[in-house]
C-alpha cells in the first residue's frame, strides 16, 4: 500500500515537472525552428521546414548586431558583479560570524531589510546621476552587487559559522595576516557555497530584465533580456525570431548549471551537518 | 633560548575574571604542564601566551622581550590545537609548509624543512594526502609537524591527545616526550588528565578557578600537595579525605580522631591549631593495608580485582566512602567488614582553610 502511494507520488511529481519545466522549453525549441507564418499560429505543430539557422542569423544581425553587444555587456556585468559579490559577501559573512560586537544585530537587520524592502528606482537614479554612474556598465555592476549582496551574505554566513575558529587561529599562529587568513584559508574552504552563489547570482544577473531597463538606457548598453524587445511591437511580433532569441539567451545559464550542477547540491546542504 | 616569565597575568571577559593573577617562571627547555579541571582557565592562559587572547593586565616575557603587544607570529611560538585545525583544502605537504610559505622562505629551504619534519614524525608517506584521508593519529602528527617546521622557541599544546583513543594516546605521549628530548625546546602543555601531566611534565602547574594552586615537579605534587584541591586532583585513584577533629597538639605531632577514624598521631605543624579544630586527614588509597587493629573500620561496598592489585571501595560508619588499593589479589566479600591501617607518616593533614600542615 505504502509502496503504491510513493510510486503514485513519484509519477505525479515527474508529470508536474514535465508540464511546468519541460513543455515550455520544448515549445521554445519548436518555435525557433519555424518560419514566421507558422509561428504566428503559436501552436504545438511540428515545424514545416528547417528554419533554425535563418532565424538565428536574423536574430543576431538585427539592429546592427545588437545581440553581440548585448552578450558582451551582459557577460561583463555578470562576471564583474558575481566576482565582487563573492568576495564582499564572503568577507561580510566572515566578519559577522567571527567578530561579535553590539552592532551585529543592527547589521543583521539591515541585511534582512536589504532582502525585503523593494528598491526605490527614482531615488536610485538620482543618486547614480549625481555620481555620474547612470547609464554606465560599472554603475549597473554596482547596482547588481548592492541588490544581491544580502542574499549572498546570508548564504555565506551560515556556512562560516560552522568553520571552527581554530582554523583562523592556526593560520594566525602560522604567521597569516588578516587578508591571508581570509583569502588563503577561509575563502577556499567556502568553495561549496561559492559555487552556489556563482550559479544562483550569475543566472539571476544574466537574466535580469528590470534593472538594466531602469538603470542602463541606450542601445550601446543593451543587455540580453532587452534584445527581446526587438521582435515585439504593438502591431506585429515575429514569434519565430522572439523564441530563437529566447533560446540563444537561455544557453549561457544552462551551461553554467550543467557545469556546476553536482556541486550546487553540496553547497545547498553544506553546513547542515558537521563535516 | 627562551624561558618565559608570567607576571601577575590577568584576563577578564567583561565583568567575568577568568585568570586572576598568575605568576610563573618557566626555564628554557622545560616541559611545563598546566593541569586543572575543565573551565579553570588553562586554555585561556595558554592562548594569552600564544597571543590569541589579549592580556587584560600583567606582563608576559618570552626570552628577554615583553611580548604583550607582539603579534603571535613574532613571539617565536607554535601551537597545536585540540581539534588539530588542519587546512582541509591543502595537502599535508602544504599544511606543514604554510607558515614557511607565508614567511617567504625560498622553495628549496622550505622543501628541506618540510621533509625533515616529516622524517622526525615518520609521516613521509603521507605528504601528498589531504587531511580528510588521514586517521586521527596521523592528523595529530601533521599538526605537530606544522609546529616543528617553524622551529619555535616555545611549543604550546592545548589538550592535543584528548581526541585520540586510549592506546594511541599512550603512544603519542611517549612520542611527545621523545620530541621534547630531541628538540630541546620549551614546551607548555595543557591537559585535564593528571596522568598525562604526571608522565610528561618537568613541572606541573595546577590551576583552579583561574588561580595557580601549586607549582612543582610531579613527585613534589604527589607527596606534598599544598592544599586540599591539589591533594584531591593529583594521584589516581583520588586521595581519601576524611574530616576529623584535633584532640591534642604536641609541638610537631597532632592527634586527631573522628567517628570514622580511631585516634591517630600525625607529624605536622601544629602551629595555630588547638584541640577542637576541624581538620582534614588525607590518605592515599595505596597507603592503606589490611591489619588486625587499624585506625579505619568499614564495610566493603565494591571490589575490583585487577590481579596485581585490588581496588576496594569501603563505606565508613558515617556513610563516607573510602578507597583502598591493596597489593596482590584479595578475594574480599562485598558487605563484609574490613579493618585498614596506614603508616601515619604517609598521611597528610589539612587545616580548616584547606592548606597543608
Ligand atoms: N570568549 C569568552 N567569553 C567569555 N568567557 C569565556 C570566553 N572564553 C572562555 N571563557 C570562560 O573562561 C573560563 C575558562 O575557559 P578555558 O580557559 O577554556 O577553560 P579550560 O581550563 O577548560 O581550558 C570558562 O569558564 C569559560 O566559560
Ligand atoms: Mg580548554
Amino acid at each position: 500500500m505504502k509502496q503504491r502511494a510513493s510510486l503514485l507520488g513519484g509519477v505525479a511529481a515527474i508529470v508536474a515537472t514535465f508540464v511546468v519545466f519541460v513543455i515550455p522549453f520544448l515549445f521554445i525549441i519548436l518555435m525557433a525552428f519555424k518560419d514566421r507564418q507558422q509561428s504566428a499560429l503559436r501552436d504545438f505543430s511540428w515545424p514545416t521546414g528547417f528554419h533554425l539557422w535563418d532565424n538565428v542569423f536574423e536574430v543576431v544581425k538585427t539592429r546592427n548586431w545588437m545581440m553581440i553587444t548585448a552578450f558582451i555587456n551582459s557577460s561583463i556585468i555578470t562576471v564583474a558583479s558575481v566576482s565582487l559579490l563573492v568576495v564582499f559577501a564572503a568577507m561580510v559573512g566572515f566578519i559577522l560570524a567571527r567578530r561579535k560586537t553590539r552592532w551585529n544585530p543592527l547589521i543583521e537587520f539591515l541585511i534582512l531589510a536589504g532582502l525585503m524592502v523593494p528598491p526605490a528606482v527614482v531615488p536610485t537614479i538620482w543618486v547614480l546621476q549625481g555620481l555620474k554612474l547612470f547609464g554606465t556598465l560599472h554603475g549597473m555592476i554596482l547596482i547588481e552587487v548592492a541588490y544581491n549582496l544580502p542574499f549572498s551574505i546570508i548564504l555565506y554566513r551560515a556556512f562560516i559559522a560552522t568553520i571552527p575558529k581554530d582554523m583562523d587561529e592556526a593560520a594566525i599562529i602560522d604567521g597569516a595576516r588578516p587578508l591571508d587568513v581570509f583569502f588563503r584559508i577561509i575563502l577556499p574552504m567556502l568553495w561549496p557555497v561559492t559555487v552556489t552563489n556563482i550559479v544562483v547570482q550569475s543566472v539571476g544577473i544574466f537574466n535580469d530584465f528590470t534593472n538594466p531597463l531602469y538603470y542602463l538606457p541606450g542601445n550601446a548598453n543593451a543587455t540580453v533580456q532587452l534584445t527581446l524587445f526587438n521582435f515585439q511591437s504593438q502591431f506585429s511580433t515575429a514569434y519565430n525570431l522572439l523564441f530563437t532569441n529566447i533560446l540563444l539567451i537561455t544557453i549561457p545559464p544552462l551551461i553554467v548549471f550543467l557545469f556546476f550542477n553536482r556541486q550546487i547540491v553540496a553547497g545547498m546542504t553544506a553546513g547542515a551537518v558537521k563535516g | 633560548m627562551a624561558g618565559l616569565e608570567l607576571k601577575a597575568l590577568r584576563k577578564s571577559y567583561g565583568d567575568l575574571e577568568v585568570i586572576k593573577g598568575v605568576d610563573l617562571h618557566i626555564e628554557h627547555g622545560e616541559f611545563v604542564v598546566f593541569v586543572g579541571p575543565s573551565g579553570c582557565g588553562k586554555s585561556t592562559l595558554l592562548r594569552m601566551i600564544a597571543g590569541l587572547e589579549e592580556i587584560s593586565a600583567g606582563e608576559l616575557v618570552i626570552g628577554d622581550r615583553v611580548v604583550n603587544e607582539v603579534e603571535p607570529r613574532d613571539r617565536g611560538i607554535a601551537m597545536v590545537f585540540q581539534s588539530y585545525a588542519l587546512y582541509p583544502h591543502m595537502t599535508v605537504y602544504d599544511n606543514v609548509g604554510f607558515g614557511l610559505m607565508l614567511a617567504k622562505t625560498p622553495r628549496e629551504v622550505r622543501d628541506k624543512k618540510i621533509r625533515e619534519a616529516a622524517r622526525i614524525l615518520q609521516m613521509e608517506h603521507l605528504l601528498n594526502r589531504k587531511p580528510s584521508q588521514l586517521s586521527g593519529g596521523q592528523r595529530q602528527r601533521v599538526a605537530i609537524g606544522r609546529a616543528i617546521v617553524r622551529q619555535p622557541e616555545v611549543f604550546l599544546f592545548d589538550e592535543p591527545l584528548s581526541n585520540l583513543d586510549a592506546a594511541l594516546r599512550v603512544d603519542m605521549r611517549m612520542e611527545l616526550a621523545r620530541l621534547h628530548q630531541d628538540l630541546g625546546a620549551t614546551m607548555i602543555y595543557v591537559t585535564h588528565d593528571q596522568v598525562e601531566a604526571m608522565t610528561l611534565a618537568d613541572k606541573i602547574v595546577v590551576l583552579d578557578g583561574g588561580v595557580v594552586q601549586q607549582v612543582g615537579s610531579p613527585i613534589e605534587l604527589y607527596q606534598r600537595p599544598a592544599n586540599l584541591f591539589v591533594a584531591g586532583f593529583i594521584g589516581s585513584p583520588k586521595m581519601n579525605l576524611l574530616p576529623a577533629i584535633v584532640d591534642a597538639v604536641e609541638g610537631d605531632v597532632v592527634r586527631v580522631s573522628s567517628k570514622d577514624l580511631a585516634a591517630t598521631a600525625i607529624r605536622a605543624s601544629g602551629e595555630g591549631l588547638k584541640p577542637g579544630d576541624s581538620v582534614t586527614l588525607g590518605v592515599r588509597p595505596h597507603a592503606l593495608t589490611p591489619t588486625e587493629s587499624g585506625s579505619v573500620v568499614g564495610q566493603v561496598a565494591l571490589v575490583e580485582r585487577l590481579g596485581n592489585e585490588t581496588n576496594v571501595s569501603i563505606t565508613l560508619p558515617s556513610g563516607t566512602s573510602f578507597m583502598a588499593v591493596l597489593d596482590g589479589d584479595r578475594a574480599l566479600r562485598p558487605s563484609g567488614s574490613i579493618v585498614l591501617g596506614f603508616n601515619p607518616a604517609d598521611a597528610l593533614l589539612f587545616d580548616g582553610a584547606g592548606l597543608a600542615r
